[in-house]
């Protein structure tokens, strides 16, 4: 990395730490979270928006606002479970912004950029299709909760904080989307 | 639980006990039951795709780290400005930030030891119109460093000759916080 090598030793340091830092301004220690991160908030946004245009925004928009408002977060070792409830939150008002023919019009929506990884697209098998199709049949709260549970494999406390919900009402919640998404993936059995 | 009644097959099982039975031995019921057959299917199915779609190649755009930073640079604290001493007119002076900088990667240099937050403040000014610096650092510590007090000791000799030697200010007082303890491999 070019310039100073503050925060570029050569063991990766702890998020706390990288947020202590990142809280004093050093826009160094912020970029290692940034890299640390966007990878799994662009993969909830895609999967909950089903559009990588608006996905990018978001991921940005966060990461932008949590940079702002790093000194309101008091528990440096909070900060995962602030962006991925940050994410969310932006993802669900995407989602009701949007002009209701707009979230049910499958084929309109932009489907991931394909031409950019060829090799994984003749791999895109029609069980991982019929998933990504099923999902966006979910209400936006189902989809957000089954995902954080199933493909981030956080817990239903913490989802409940993310989502603002007690962990009953998470856990009925991804409950009914695995029986939507298990009645539609039947077919693929 | 009444959430899940909705998913209650015609037999009186429910989707969620299904789900949690998956791996187990199936017992006679599972067997027999065509409603159970059928669920099962269709949740096995489900658990293949998730696995797939975790497995997806990280699809995150090359350029959004670029984009993010530029944003996140555009808006930098500078801090508070302390002059330093200068023989020329026209002063010279330096952000708080940058001491804090400064400060830290001495303090990291140590072993052992990692810098957090640096408090920089200003407490009065020398003959030479230099900035007199009191500064606080908190730290955290590897655990199973056995040598705590020669760490610290090594961390505040470190820091001190930075300030001197690479910023030009002299710290008239030093704070170590120890606030926090990591693992190798953190």
């Amino acid at each position: 990395m070019k310039g100073g090598a503050v925060t570029t030793t050569s063991v990766p340091l702890d998020d706390a730490t990288l947020v202590s830092r990142a809280r004093d301004g050093d826009v160094r220690a912020y970029e290692q979270l940034v890299l640390r991160y966007q990878g799994l908030m662009f993969r909830l946004a895609l999967k909950m928006l089903h559009h990588r245009g608006d996905a990018e925004d978001v991921v940005q928009e966060v990461f932008l606002s949590v940079w702002r408002k790093l000194g309101q977060l008091h528990d440096d070792h909070a900060f995962v479970g602030w962006l991925y409830r940050s994410t969310t939150n932006r993802c669900l008002n995407v989602i009701r912004a949007r002009k209701p023919q707009a979230d049910v019009d499958l084929e309109l929506a932009e489907s991931p950029r394909r031409d950019a990884q060829p090799e994984h697209a003749a791999q895109v098998s029609g069980q991982l299709e019929a998933l990504n199709s099923a999902l966006q049949t979910l209400t936006p709260q189902q989809r957000a909760c089954w995902l954080l549970r199933e493909v981030h494999g956080r817990s239903y406390d913490e989802i409940g904080e993310i989502v603002g919900a007690n962990p009953t009402a998470v856990r009925g919640r991804i409950a009914r989307a695995r029986a939507q998404l298990a009645e539609v993936m039947k077919a693929w059995r | 639980m009444a959430v899940n009644e909705d998913y209650a097959l015609p037999c009186g099982r429910d989707v969620d006990t299904i789900w949690d039975r998956l791996d187990r031995d199936t017992d006679e019921h599972d067997q027999d039951c065509p409603h159970c057959r059928t669920a099962r299917e269709g949740l096995l199915a489900l658990r293949s795709a998730t696995r797939e779609l975790i497995d997806e190649p990280d699809p995150t755009p090359p350029d959004l780290l670029g984009r993010i930073m530029s944003a996140v640079r555009a808006e930098v604290r500078r801090g508070q400005m302390l002059d330093l001493a200068s023989a020329e007119p026209g002063g010279v002076a330096v952000s708080t930030q940058a001491i804090a900088v400064v400060l830290r990667y001495a303090a990291d240099s140590a072993g052992g030891v990692r810098a957090r937050r640096v408090r920089v403040r200003q407490v009065g000014v020398d003959a030479a119109g230099a900035a007199q610096v009191a500064a606080e650092l908190t730290l955290t510590v590897r655990l199973g460093n056995s040598a705590g007090a020669e760490t610290l000791a090594r961390v505040r000799e470190l820091v001190s000759a930075a300030a001197t030697a690479r910023v030009g200010i002299t710290l008239v007082s030093l704070n170590l916080l120890v606030e926090d303890v990591y693992e190798d491999g953190e």
